[in-house]
């Protein structure tokens, strides 16, 4: 497996660059995974790989298989049928070798809390034996709960023992972090730090794969990313060639946007249309785009409707999100 | 982050590593509420007990004979060994469900170590609270027994220290049957509260019941319940003990078991409610 340098010197992987993956060394390597509760397939044969040493968005809606697959690949239920590899380890079949380098948080955090953030780590630091105990205040420290250490848990916030979680995961000093929605219940400033502590993980070379209901925060984290719906993994690539295919749209700012909508409302010209307060957003169907926004500006001036500004924008993650997936699909 | 090693081995689940062992021990030990109620029903009894029994004695020692007689160990032992029963249940199931019910279990699961050794560790974390709780308890009983009793005849008094020897052991396996019965309901249902009100009524309800009445057609099937099966092997230092039937009777209606059928069914009890509450943890979804 490359990684890159641990003192993070070295640029983490961009999208469409994994570092690992390409000559078979994946993080994680799912096969024709399958996991029903009775007639529902919460994972429904899904394939997926995930490269070393980068982040790795597992994105769906709530209700899609996200968790489930994390389940099964930590040991925590058993599939049905499939195979797995964490790090070139077979599970569950090596299931104790394979976690020996990995952490993971599974839904929400929770800890005994009677006891200090401390104390917990000390149990989960015997579970794991080693030298994870000497891993304790370093982990503490970096996810900056050195001062409220010795604090039952019972009196964290929720952004704290998150912050806990991911200091129990660090005690591994994983290769792999499996991260099953680490921005649940974090005010803004707790989704700051948490997207700031997991760069700082890929940075060092560490493979963070995160499973979130949110778009904005994938993004904006992940390098890679596979969209799941149903149990089943709909498109998997880097975000920059999904984003990419997405399209281009126009913002259209007019004197009569009811009017402009019926006179772009052909399928050369627009997609689809957004009529919006004081203009429209126009998809442009595949073609040159530059051309195809010349062509809105002459159709609107002939109507005569006044253009008040054309703007090209990519779409985000979120249009092309919501136009594979079937649930939030049926909404719009 | 340091090179992998990832060909580090796992040790095997038994016996289980000491730190996790202690790690357990830790977690039970900062239970507050549990460890009063525990070291109130193991410690504070027979104190409160013989302190009573001392008081009375010195107040009117012609009505109130000495605090350490005889048919007051079989008393106090039989009591503690009634609400140590139920507190080591307590302590049992709490060892068997904590990590689940607080969320540490998968935590604890995604460690990597074997389910079975994260199981067999909470059998010497929570004995190790019990019995050494236990042990004082009965120091104080067999100190007052020593020091607070009347004149005895030499013979009774030379068998003194091999009965207390006797009671004592007799009183331990008592809570180590409650403690891994519970252990295994716990574990078995995945919650405290149900498997200590099912296992205290079973203690003070039905098994007295079972004890002390003859049921057609089960031809003394009773002798397979460990109340029972305690009962029978009670030294008799102790047979003078509190009544332990709701009816009134302490007398058993079942013909006496052998020694190796008594040894053979508190055994079974706790190897297979071990075993039980092992296989649950396995097999569990975390």
């Amino acid at each position: 497996m490359t990684v890159t340098s641990e003192t993070g010197g070295s640029p983490r992987p961009r999208a469409g660059h994994p570092v690992a993956g390409q000559g078979g060394d994946w993080a994680v390597e799912v096969h024709e995974l399958t996991k029903r509760f009775g007639r529902i397939a919460a994972v429904d044969n899904v394939d997926l790989r995930v490269p070393g040493g980068c982040a790795f968005g597992y994105l769906g809606p709530n209700g899609a298989g996200k968790t489930t697959l994390i389940r099964v690949l930590l040991g925590l239920t058993r599939a049905d049928s499939g195979t797995m590899k964490l790090l070139g380890v077979p599970v569950p079949a090596v299931r104790g070798r394979a976690l020996a380098r990995v952490g993971a948080i599974v839904d929400e955090p929770r800890f005994h809390g009677h006891l200090t953030g401390r104390e917990n780590l000390k149990i989960l630091a015997a579970a794991r034996g080693g030298d994870a105990d000497k891993q304790i205040g370093p982990a503490l420290d970096r996810t900056r709960l050195t001062q409220r250490a010795d604090d039952k848990v019972s009196a964290y916030s929720m952004g704290m023992r998150q912050r806990l979680g991911i200091a129990a995961c660090l005690l591994a000093d994983p290769q792999l972090l499996i991260l099953d929605e680490p921005m649940n219940g974090l005010d803004p400033v707790g989704m700051h730090e948490m997207r700031d502590m997991l760069r700082g993980l890929t940075d060092e070379g560490r493979t963070v794969m995160l499973s979130s209901h949110l778009l904005d925060e994938v993004e904006r984290t992940c390098d890679q990313v596979a969209i799941v719906d149903h149990g089943k993994v709909i498109h998997s690539g880097p975000i920059g060639e999904l984003v990419a295919g997405a399209g281009v749209a126009v913002e259209v700012q007019c004197s009569d946007p009811a009017a402009a909508a019926r006179v772009l409302g052909q399928p050369a010209i627009a997609s689809s249309i957004d009529v919006t307060d004081g203009g429209l957003t126009v998809t442009l169907p595949p073609g040159s785009a530059r051309e195809q926004t010349a062509e809105i500006n002459r159709l609107l001036a002939e109507a005569g409707i006044s253009v008040h500004g054309l703007r090209q924008t990519h779409a985000r993650l979120e249009d092309w999100f919501l136009s594979v997936t079937s649930r939030l699909g049926e909404d719009r | 982050m340091t090179q992998p090693s990832l060909a580090a081995a796992r040790p095997a689940s038994w016996p289980p590593p000491l730190p996790l062992i202690a790690a357990k021990f830790l977690e039970l030990r900062k239970r507050r509420i549990l460890m009063s109620v525990t070291a109130a029903f193991t410690v504070a009894t027979p104190i409160i007990f013989y302190g009573i029994r001392e008081t009375y004695h010195l107040i009117n020692p012609a009505l109130y004979g000495p605090a350490g007689s005889r048919d007051a160990l079989a008393t106090i032992v039989t009591l503690m060994a009634q609400f140590g029963f139920i507190v080591a249940v307590m302590l049992g199931a709490t060892a068997g469900t904590s990590d689940l019910t607080d969320g540490m279990f998968r935590h604890l699961v995604i460690t990597g170590r074997s389910r079975l050794a994260l199981y067999l560790a909470r059998i010497p974390a929570g004995l190790s609270i019990l019995v050494s709780l236990a042990a004082v308890g009965f120091t104080v009983t067999a100190l007052a027994t020593a020091f607070l009793g009347g004149p005895e005849p030499a013979t009774v008094a030379a068998a003194l220290p091999g009965d207390l020897f006797r009671s004592g052991l007799w009183f331990e396996l008592y809570l180590v049957v409650g403690f891994t019965v519970g252990l295994g309901l716990g574990s078995l249902m995945g919650q405290r509260t149900v498997p200590v009100v099912l296992l205290t009524v079973w203690q003070i309800i039905i098994t007295p019941a079972l004890a002390t009445h003859v049921l057609p057609h089960l031809i003394n099937a009773q002798r397979l319940v460990v109340g029972v099966a305690m009962y029978q092997m009670k030294p008799a230092v102790l047979a003078a003990g509190v009544i332990v039937s709701p009816n009134g009777g302490e007398q058993l209606a079942l013909p006496p078991m052998q020694t190796w059928a008594m040894t053979a069914v508190i055994a079974g009890w706790i190897v297979g409610w071990l075993a039980i509450g092992g296989w649950k943890m396995a097999t569990r979804d975390a």
